[in-house]
């Protein structure tokens, strides 16, 4: 898996490209949890390039979203569709996170200007 | 069965009086184009013109019977669906030959013959079906949409008949144009009877153009207002030599009919997956029957009709209620043979236009249907092959004279489409396993085997992308959460088998059973310990399957995932 991150008004957008397996998850949301502990809590993860995501990939995205909580940040999930929108549906994941269309309106969402 | 939303009145819906009345008009206005296939074999028969009064009088009825035996289910008989019938081009070829060579009497016979013939085969094709996989329905409708509509090309650059004039080209434009633009951008009733109303203002602007020639005009002035049609003045004969012909011609119609009752289910169901055989065994049977009545009654081989069952697709008004209308409005033509006689005289250019118009849905279902499947190599030239073989009959319509013995294969696009498709396929099914074994080992690259395992022998297997895209989830996460959490002893050990009705999936391996929970784990087990990352896979690969089931003996622990297919 590769991780692309890079700064959009204010907003950390986090573009995992690939698969999210139970080894890629841990260094997925190490990198993640990490980003937001340094005071970058706005975050967008954008899933629209992810294949597969297991058990161990929802784990770190609950993960993430429970640190950005503790620093009162902001997070927003964007590019669920397909496959990876099959397995969010079928986990019952879609009531746990902010998930947004398009990015965006996940950036306008969690941005410092946003809601 | 669930309505989809482009449906207005649906199979079991009763529509407004006018709605029905107006759309069985506008389904007689399209089964009255082929109305040209019994006039042509009694031209070819050299009729004389009182006995071919009778004989369209006696055609009529035979159509209206065959569209109540279609709707309505008779014991084993009848698919349940608005599916019209209509005389049909696949026995053109061989009725033509009938009719020199024995006239009359040997066209009703062989009719009759290729009709019980089809009936016979609507019990068998059950059996038959893993040589009739989807993509092979598909390329059959797609044929018959290619097909009609080269016939309807036919009429106006055939060059067979008279020139055609620039009249003739601008009454074709205005009822194209009106068709689609009512289809495309009106509502309600404009939309619904669109053909209906391009038909009118066809034959208004042909009028106008005067494009309807001498005979056809005499035919129209000579017809009586209200006659009853004669029937009884029929005799029957027997050609052995000609039952090759009219069995093939039987295969393809039944072939067609399978297409077009297809054509039907889909239109008529939003969750549509598959063929329903139940309701295609009844639809052939009652084919087959309607074409042995034609025969008996004096007319040619009759088909369900894929035009208006695209026509019905187009316009959203599928009601069985509209074939009981059809039904009516036949009946009532037959007694009135002046208006019988003004459809008989359609000009060609209305004809091709209402040809194109309403072929255009069935081409884009064949389509659908072929792409519903994974295709490998082996069904991919299938479909081509057939597809090129059925177009060069209708390029190259030398080819029949070129190859005398293979005449009743290569004398008609569809017939030889459907031939090529099925061939190809009983020899490619050659080689193809339906139960499949992959092993992994626990490397970095199990994934993507597990993808290239499942991808593959979808495409081999002609299965539905989705059905293979969840078992490569759950097998995928499987695979994952053995190796990192169930302390596997060796390799893994996946077994897959395949029909068209099921795909099963057995992973084995030596370690700790996986649960599979019904319910998932709390956000925080998850987050917070192994065992709640384990149970989510659990809970996630149940949910993904149809049917789940683990169990261990002796620490070998077996998952079964079941998928309907």
């Amino acid at each position: 898996m590769e991780l692309d991150i890079r700064a959009s008004d204010g907003v950390a957008v986090v573009e995992p490209k690939g698969r999210i397996d139970s080894v890629a998850a841990q260094a997925f949301g190490d990198r993640v949890c990490a980003l937001v502990r340094a005071g970058e809590n706005r975050v967008v993860i954008d899933l629209a390039n992810v294949a597969y995501m297991s058990s161990a990939g929802f784990r770190s995205l609950l993960i993430v979203g429970k640190t950005v909580e503790q620093t009162a940040g902001q997070l927003a999930l964007c590019g669920v569709s397909g496959e990876v929108k099959r397995l969010f549906d079928i986990g019952g994941f879609n009531e746990l996170f902010v998930i947004c269309p398009t990015r965006a309106e996940s950036v306008a969402k969690v941005g410092p200007a946003g809601p | 069965m669930k309505k989809p939303p482009d449906i207005v009145h649906g199979l079991e819906e009763a529509p407004p009086p006018v709605v029905t009345i107006l759309s069985g008009v506008q389904h007689v206005g399209l089964i009255a184009i082929n109305l040209v296939y019994p006039l042509l074999v009694f031209r070819i028969a050299e009729t004389p013109t009182q006995t071919v009064v009778n004989l369209v009088g006696a055609a009529m009825l035979v159509l209206a019977a065959a569209t109540l035996l279609q709707a309505l289910r008779f014991g084993p008989v009848g698919s349940g669906f608005m599916c019209p019938a209509v005389f049909t081009a696949t026995y053109l070829g061989p009725s033509l030959i009938a009719a020199k060579l024995g006239g009359l009497p040997l066209v009703f016979g062989m009719t009759v013959f290729a009709g019980f013939l089809e009936a016979a085969l609507a019990p068998l094709l059950n059996r038959l079906r893993p040589i009739f996989p989807p993509e092979i329905s598909g390329v059959v409708i797609f044929m018959i949409g290619v097909s009609a509509s080269i016939a309807g090309l036919r009429l106006m650059l055939g060059g067979e008949g008279a020139p055609v004039s620039s009249a003739e080209w601008s009454v074709a434009t205005i009822t194209l144009a009106t068709m689609i633009i009512l289809s495309v951008w009106a509502r309600g009733m404009a939309r619904m009877l669109c053909a209906l109303v391009g038909l009118a203002i066809g034959y208004m602007a042909a009028a106008i153009a005067g494009i309807f020639d001498v005979a056809q005009s005499d035919a129209i002035d000579g017809a009586a207002w209200v006659d009853v049609p004669q029937l009884g003045q029929v005799s029957w004969s027997f050609d052995l030599g000609l039952a090759v012909p009219f069995a093939i011609a039987a295969l393809a119609a039944a072939m067609k009919a399978l297409g077009v009752i297809t054509i039907c289910q889909r239109t008529n169901d939003a969750e549509w997956v598959r063929p329903d055989m139940s309701s295609i065994k009844r639809g052939v049977l009652a084919d087959g029957a309607a074409t042995a009545l034609s025969g008996l009654a004096g007319a040619v081989g009759t088909s369900t009709s894929a035009s208006n069952a695209g026509l019905a697709a187009m316009t959203g008004v599928t009601s069985r209620r509209i074939a009981f209308a059809i039904a009516t409005i036949l009946v009532l033509l037959a007694f009135v043979p002046k208006l019988a006689a003004v459809l008989a005289s359609m000009p060609r250019a209305i004809m091709m236009a209402a040809l194109l118009f309403s072929m255009t849905s069935v081409i884009i279902q064949g389509i659908q249907i072929m792409s519903s499947r994974l295709l490998d190599a082996r069904r991919s030239l299938t479909i081509a092959f057939a597809i090129v073989a059925g177009i060069a009959v209708d390029i190259f319509p030398a080819i029949a004279q070129a190859t005398p013995l293979a005449g009743p294969l290569v004398g008609s696009s569809l017939v030889l489409a459907t031939v090529t498709a099925l061939g190809l396929n009983l020899l490619f099914r050659l080689g193809v396993k339906q139960k499949v074994r992959l092993t992994l080992a626990g490397e970095a690259t199990d994934l993507e085997t597990i993808e290239g395992f499942f991808a593959g022998h979808g495409r081999a297997w002609g299965a539905r992308p989705e059905v293979i895209g969840r078992a490569i989830f759950g097998v995928q996460q499987l695979a994952d959460v053995i190796f990192e959490n169930c302390a596997p002893q060796g390799p893994i050990a996946i077994e897959a088998s395949f029909d068209e009705f099921n795909l099963d999936v057995r992973v084995h391996y030596q370690g700790e059973l996986l649960e599979l929970p019904d319910s998932r784990p709390t956000d925080q087990d998850i987050r917070e310990s192994a065992d709640g990352v384990r149970r989510l896979a659990g809970f996630l690969v149940r949910r993904n399957a149809d049917r789940a089931r683990a169990s261990s003996l002796r620490g070998r622990v077996t998952i079964h995932f079941h998928f309907d297919h």
